[in-house]
C-alpha cells in the first residue's frame, strides 16, 4: 500500500500546490489554500517546515535556495516528527494526527529554524583569529575567575594585549556582581557552551537546592583558590572599574556581552544541533565567535530572575556577602552590590521572540 | 557500490543488542562471506544514527560528528552485502530516512532491504517505561501510560514512544518506495518459546544461515523487576540534578541497573496493567491488518504482536511493596560501597605512586650539582651575554632544555 502522502489524491495535489506556492514566496495559510499541483518530490515536506517557510515569506522573503533548504530540512533532536497536513491526507489508525500548520506551537517551528541556523553557523566558519600581541614578561601576573560572562571577555582582551593569565605569584581576581545577574550569566554561559535545559527548567530546581552553580559561587571559588595559593593572593572584585588597576593596565577592559533573553535561548537551541556538527571545542568557538556577535547585535530585553524567586536570591546573596567578609578576602567594590538589584528585563525567553530572532538571522544569512 | 544493503531500523527491546553484539564480534567472519558490518566500535551504528537524526544524547553526540557519512561511505565502497543495525533509526523522519537511503545507494543500483524487528505492546510498553527510567526519567508508570494513550501524542515521551514503536508508521517512513518483498518484519516470539528462535528469525532475515557464527552474547540489555524500577525512579528524582550524565551512565545505569538490580530475578516483573490490555489488542490488531494488506515479507508470525493475556497478579511499580524496594536498595547500597572501596584502593595506589614520583623528583633536585646548575642558569639569564652563552650551549648540546 502506498503511504498516505504519496498517493495521487486531490488532497495530496492540493498540498503540493501549497508547496509550490510557498516556494514562490507565497504567504497564504494552508486552510485558505485551494490550488493544486503535481508532486515535485519523493514525500511531502512536513507541516513544520512548510509553516516556517510561510512565516519566512511573510518576514522576508527568503532566497530560492533558502526556501528549498527549509522544505528539505528535518527538525533535529527529540520532538514531534514531520507532520502531515490536515485535509491533505485522511487520519488513519496509526501515525501522528495530521495538523493545520497554523496551529503548530512556535517551539516546533523553532526546532527546524535552529537546525537551519546551525548549518549556517558551520558554513560561516570561524573568523580569523586576532593577531595576539607579543607577550609582556614584565606584566603583572593574574588570573580572573568567577562569573564567566564577566571573566571571559576580560581574559580574552588581556591575552590579546600580550598578558596571558597565570604564572608564579599570580593574583586571583574573583569577579562577581549582583546574584540575580550572576544567575542569568551562569545560564547564559552554559547555553553558549554545552547547552542544557531551558531557563526555568534550570533555575526552578536550583532554588530548591543548597548549592549554586560553581562559577558563580564566589565563596567556593575564593576558598578553592585560597587553598591553592593562600588567601593573601585572592581578591573579590565587585566593581569592574577596579579590574584594570588590579591587572596593571591603563586602557579599560570590556564588560559582559549584552545579549537578550531570547538570543540566549536561541544560542542554546542552536548549540544543541551544533553538538552533532562540530566537536566540543569547535562548537564552543562557533557559538562564541560566529553566532554571539550576531546575537549581541540583535539587541532586546535581557533576562532577570522572576519575582517569585526574589526572596531566595536575596537570602543567598546575603549569605554569600557575609561568608566572603567573614573569610577576610580583600573586596574591591561594595559588598552589598552582591544583593539583587531591581534590573529591568524579562523573566524568561518567549518562544515567539526566539522564533522571530531565528528567522531574522536565517534571512540575513540567506541574503549575504 | 554495495550490491545489497540490509538496513535494520528497530524496534528497541527486540533483541537488537544481542544481534548487534553477534554481528560486531563476528565481523571478520562475515567479511570472509563478503558481508560488511562496518564498525570499529560496538556502538558505531548508534553514533551514525545520532548523526543522521541530529539527536543529542547526553554528550555522546560529540563522538558522532560525521559518523553517518563515514558509515555510508564504507557501505558504498563495499561490493557485496552490507548490514547496518540500530534500533533508534526507527524514529527517523521521512526526510532523514530518505537521506539515509540515498546515501546508501538507493536509486543508484543498490538493492536496499529494510528490516524491522517487532515485539508485542504487552511487553514493549513496560520495557519502554523502564528504558526511560534507565535514561534518567523520573515520571511514574501511570503518567507514562497516560501520555502514550493520549491521541494527540504531543508530549516528548509519547512522541518518542510511538516514533520507535508504531510499526506501520515506521514502515511508512522507511520503506515508502521499496517493493514489499524488500521489506522484512521479524516478529519476536512469545516469552517461554524455544531458545534461539528469535536468532533463527534474524538469521533468515539477514541471510546468515550457514555461517558458523559465535553466538555467545557478551552484551545484553537486561530488564528489571517492578520494585527495582521503582527504586531507580526514586534515585533519579533524588540525584538527577547533581549527577552529571557522564557519571550517571557508569554508576546508575551500568553499576546499579544492569550489574546489580537486574540480578534480582525473583522480584515481581514489570508488566502491562490489565486494564490497558484491551487497548493494546485493538492497536496491535489494526497494525496486523495493515501489514497483511501491504504484503511485506514476515519472518515469524504477525500474531506474535498480540502478546500474552493479562497478568493475574499485577505489581504496580507506582505503589510497590516497600519491603521489596528496601531489599533492592540494600543491594544497591552494597554495590555502591564495594565500588567505593575499589575506587579508594585505586586512589590509595595512585597516591602512593605519586608520592614515590615526588620523592624521586625531590631527590634529584637536592643533588648539589642540580643546585649549582640552577644557580648558574639563573645568573646567566640575568644578562644579555649570559643568555647568548646559554643559547650557544644548548645548541651545541643538541637538544632543548628550555623551560616549558
Amino acid at each position: 500500500m502506498t503511504p498516505r502522502s504519496e498517493e495521487d489524491t486531490p488532497g495530496v495535489r492540493r498540498a503540493w500546490g501549497w508547496v509550490a506556492h510557498l516556494l514562490d514566496a507565497g504567504t497564504t495559510p494552508w486552510r485558505d489554500w485551494t490550488g493544486e499541483a503535481p508532486s515535485r518530490g519523493r514525500v511531502l515536506p512536513g507541516a513544520q517546515q512548510l509553516e516556517l517557510l510561510r512565516r519566512l515569506n511573510l518576514a522576508g522573503p527568503p532566497s530560492p535556495a533558502l526556501a528549498t533548504r527549509v522544505v528539505e530540512a528535518s527538525a533535529p533532536g527529540r520532538g514531534r516528527p514531520d507532520l502531515e497536513l490536515a485535509g491533505a491526507v485522511d487520519r488513519l489508525a496509526f501515525g501522528p494526527p495530521p495538523v493545520d500548520p497554523a496551529d503548530l506551537p512556535d517551539d516546533e517551528l523553532l526546532r527546524v529554524a535552529a537546525g537551519i541556523l546551525a548549518d549556517d553557523v558551520v558554513a560561516a566558519g570561524l573568523p580569523d583569529p586576532p593577531r595576539a600581541a607579543n607577550r609582556r614578561p614584565w606584566a603583572r601576573r593574574y588570573r580572573v575567575v568567577g562569573d564567566a560572562l564577566l571573566a571571559d571577555p576580560v581574559r580574552a582582551e588581556l591575552v590579546a594585549r600580550g598578558r596571558p593569565p597565570g604564572g608564579r605569584g599570580s593574583v586571583i581576581l574573583v569577579l562577581g556582581t549582583d546574584l540575580g545577574q550572576m544567575l542569568a550569566d551562569a545560564w547564559t554561559a552554559r547555553s553558549l557552551a554545552e547547552g542544557g535545559p531551558a531557563w526555568r527548567d534550570w533555575l526552578d530546581p536550583l532554588t530548591r537546592h543548597r548549592t549554586l552553580p560553581p562559577r558563580i559561587d564566589l565563596v567556593r571559588a575564593a576558598r578553592a583558590w585560597s587553598d591553592r595559593v593562600g588567601p593573601e593572593r585572592v581578591r573579590i572584585v565587585l566593581d569592574p572599574t577596579e579590574i584594570p588597576r588590579l591587572v596593571g593596565v591603563r586602557r579599560p577592559l570590556p564588560g559582559p556581552p549584552e545579549i537578550s533573553a531570547d538570543a540566549v535561548d536561541l544560542a542554546r537551541r542552536v548549540g544543541q544541533v551544533l553538538g552533532l556538527l562540530a566537536v566540543p571545542p569547535r562548537r564552543r568557538a562557533l557559538l562564541h565567535e560566529t553566532l554571539l556577535p550576531r546575537l549581541v547585535a540583535a539587541g532586546g530585553p535581557q533576562l532577570v530572575v522572576p519575582d517569585e524567586h526574589a526572596d531566595w536570591v536575596h537570602t543567598r546573596a546575603v549569605r554569600m556577602r557575609d561568608a566572603l567578609l567573614r573569610a577576610g578576602y580583600p573586596v574591591h567594590g561594595d559588598p552589598d552590590s552582591l544583593l539583587p538589584l531591581g534590573r529591568t528585563g524579562v523573566s524568561e525567553p518567549s518562544d515567539a521572540g526566539v522564533l522571530a530572532l531565528a528567522m531574522r538571522l536565517v534571512l540575513e544569512e540567506g541574503r549575504s | 557500490m554495495s550490491k545489497r544493503v540490509l538496513l535494520h531500523v528497530g524496534t528497541p527491546k527486540t533483541g537488537t543488542s544481542y544481534l548487534q553484539d553477534v554481528l560486531y564480534r563476528n565481523r571478520r567472519l562475515l567479511a570472509s562471506a563478503d558481508i560488511l558490518y562496518a564498525a570499529d566500535r560496538f556502538d558505531a551504528h548508534f553514533l551514525a544514527a545520532l548523526d543522521l537524526m541530529r539527536l543529542p544524547w547526553g554528550g555522546l553526540e560529540a563522538e558522532a560528528v560525521g559518523a553517518w557519512d563515514s558509515l555510508a561511505a564504507k557501505v558504498r565502497d563495499h561490493h557485496g552485502t552490507a548490514i547496518i543495525s540500530h534500533e533508534i533509526l526507527a524514529t527517523a523522519s521521512r526526510s532523514q530516512a530518505g537521506r539515509a537511503l540515498e546515501s546508501l545507494g538507493h536509486g543508484s543500483g543498490t538493492e536496499i532491504h529494510v528490516v524491522v524487528s517487532a515485539r508485542d505492546l504487552v511487553r514493549q510498553i513496560p520495557a519502554e517505561w523502564q528504558e526511560n527510567v534507565k535514561h534518567r526519567q523520573a515520571l511514574t508508570y501511570g503518567a507514562f501510560l497516560d501520555q502514550i494513550q493520549d491521541p494527540e501524542r504531543k508530549s516528548r515521551i509519547a512522541t518518542w514512544f510511538w516514533g520507535v514503536q508504531e510499526l506501520p508508521d515506521i514502515l511508512n517512513r522507511w520503506s515508502h518506495d521499496l517493493p514489499p518483498e524488500q521489506v522484512h518484519i521479524v516478529t519476536v516470539p512469545p516469552a517461554g518459546g524455544p531458545q534461539q528462535l528469535l536468532w533463527k528469525r534474524f538469521s533468515v532475515a539477514f541471510g546468515l544461515d550457514g555461517l558458523d557464527l559465535d553466538l555467545e552474547a557478551e552484551r545484553a540489555n537486561p530488564s528489571l523487576g517492578a520494585p527495582e524500577t521503582a527504586l531507580l525512579r526514586r534515585i533519579n528524582r533524588a540525584a538527577n540534578r547533581e549527577l552529571p550524565p557522564a557519571d550517571y551512565r557508569p554508576l546508575v545505569r551500568e553499576l546499579l541497573a544492569h550489574q546489580t538490580l537486574s540480578r534480582r530475578s525473583r522480584s515481581p516483573r514489570l508488566a502491562l496493567p490489565p486494564d490497558a490490555h484491551p487497548w493494546t489488542q485493538q492497536v496491535a490488531g489494526s497494525w496486523i491488518a495493515e501489514i497483511e494488506q501491504r504484503g511485506y515479507d514476515v519472518v515469524g508470525d504477525l500474531h506474535d504482536l498480540l502478546g500474552q493475556p493479562p497478568v493475574q497478579q499485577y505489581a504496580d511499580p507506582d505503589h510497590p511493596a516497600e519491603r521489596q524496594v528496601s531489599a533492592a536498595a540494600v543491594d544497591a547500597i552494597k554495590a555502591l560501597l564495594l565500588e567505593s572501596a575499589r575506587l579508594r584502593q585505586s586512589e590509595d595506589r595512585l597516591r602512593h605512586e605519586l608520592q614515590e614520583t615526588q620523592v624521586a623528583l625531590e631527590r634529584s633536585y637536592l643533588r648539589p650539582t642540580y643546585r649549582w646548575r640552577e644557580k648558574a642558569v639563573r645568573r646567566l639569564k640575568a644578562s644579555g651575554a649570559g643568555r647568548g652563552l646559554l643559547k650557544a650551549y644548548r645548541r651545541a648540546r643538541g637538544r632543548s632544555s628550555r623551560p616549558a
